[in-house]
């Protein structure tokens, strides 16, 4: 995975939402990553202190990443299962593609300092 | 003088929960994926990607001879360093332009969309992206297309669906090429079009090889009946106005 360009992105995205916050007043950042969106959190932890390394306004914060699982929801039955070893059926064992949560990759939450 | 814009955002102060904007990190590559989507409105754009050395370029070249005087097509190769793919497609009369994506691993949006401004695509009916080797990053990445084709080599190992989830499960179409070698190899067709449909119940399945010739006609007819069907749901959008 791109680690190190998705970091890149969180604090592009992060300065473009917050445009009067000084990066070096960021304390966490919250991501949220789908267990199918390809993000491995120690990855992405190493990934971030060396971008930090070159980009020392971001020393004073931490990432926490959440991975998601994968849900499906099935339009026969009406219901909700998990995909357990990326096998997408639903508990009534029919396929399905209909991935209603698992891909995502978002920043949930920014903390600053107050 | 334009007097400056009085700015209203307060900086923010403590813990500031996105949940009501949250940020897609992927927003501004879709947002590029659907102007190239509006920008080509008649012309088939597919998206192939697979493992280095799969044989993506070989397999472009053939498509290439075999489609010529049915369709117009061209080729934009997606290579970290190198020129050479692109000049192996332009050496056998393809229109090709290589996109060197400066050591990153997989083609963005914003890539294509710069590229369309340097390749000739006028009467092109048919638009490949033949994507970085790799099957991880570039899964992440709408690059506009129409339609996404994994091409999966017989010398590779029947593993990859599982080991590779998105790839497959964005894919319409897999492709397992070098067919000719699957006497020689522990690969089986049956268990990776089980695996890929776990991943992916739509996926289509063909068996190529691109040296041998099998398999080549059914995947040419393939891409002239999307190439038609994307036309025609023009021309249906169209008597709809
Ligand atoms: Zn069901």
């Amino acid at each position: 995975m791109h680690e190190i360009s998705l970091v890149r992105n969180i604090f592009r995205t992060i300065e473009e939402q917050f445009p009067e916050s000084a990066p070096e007043t960021i304390t966490c950042i919250y991501l949220r990553a789908g267990e199918l969106s390809n993000v491995q959190p120690i990855l992405m932890q190493n990934a971030f202190e060396a971008v930090v390394q070159d980009d020392p306004r971001y020393k004073r914060a931490k990432l926490e990443v959440e991975i998601t699982p994968i849900l499906v929801y099935c339009e026969t039955c009406k219901k909700t299962s998990e995909v357990k070893q990326y096998k997408f059926v639903c508990a009534c064992g029919l396929p399905t593609k209909n991935v209603i949560q698992g891909d995502e990759l978002l920043i949930t939450k920014v903390e600053f300092l107050n | 003088m334009i007097p400056l814009k009085p700015k209203s955002n307060r900086a923010p102060v403590g813990n500031i929960p996105c949940d009501n904007t949250t940020l897609n990190l992927l927003k501004a590559n879709d947002f590029v994926a659907k102007a190239i989507r509006d920008r080509l409105p008649d012309m088939l754009v597919v998206n192939v990607c697979s493992s280095p050395g799969s044989g993506k370029t070989t397999l472009m070249q053939e498509t290439g001879k075999r489609l010529a005087g049915k369709l117009n097509m061209a080729v934009l190769v997606g290579d970290p360093e190198t020129e050479r793919d692109a000049i192996r497609m332009r050496d056998v009369g393809i229109n090709a332009l290589q996109i060197v994506t400066g050591g990153m691993c997989h083609i963005e949006a914003q890539m294509i969309l710069q590229a369309l401004d340097h390749i000739d695509l006028n009467h092109v009916d048919l638009l490949f992206i033949e994507n970085v080797g790799n099957l991880v990053c570039p899964a992440a990445f709408d690059l506009g297309e129409d339609y996404r084709v994994t091409v999966l080599a017989s010398t590779e190992g029947d593993d990859k669906p599982k080991k590779y989830p998105r790839m497959f499960h964005t894919s319409e179409l897999l492709l397992v090429s070098k067919s000719d070698l699957l006497p020689y190899v522990p690969f089986s067709v049956e268990a990776v079009t089980k695996d890929a449909r776990d991943v992916n119940p739509d996926i289509e399945v063909m068996t190529i090889s691109s040296i041998k010739g099998d398999g080549l006609d059914a995947w040419c007819d393939w891409l002239l009946e999307k190439v038609n069907q994307k036309k025609q749901s023009k021309l249906t959008t169209q008597k709809a106005y």
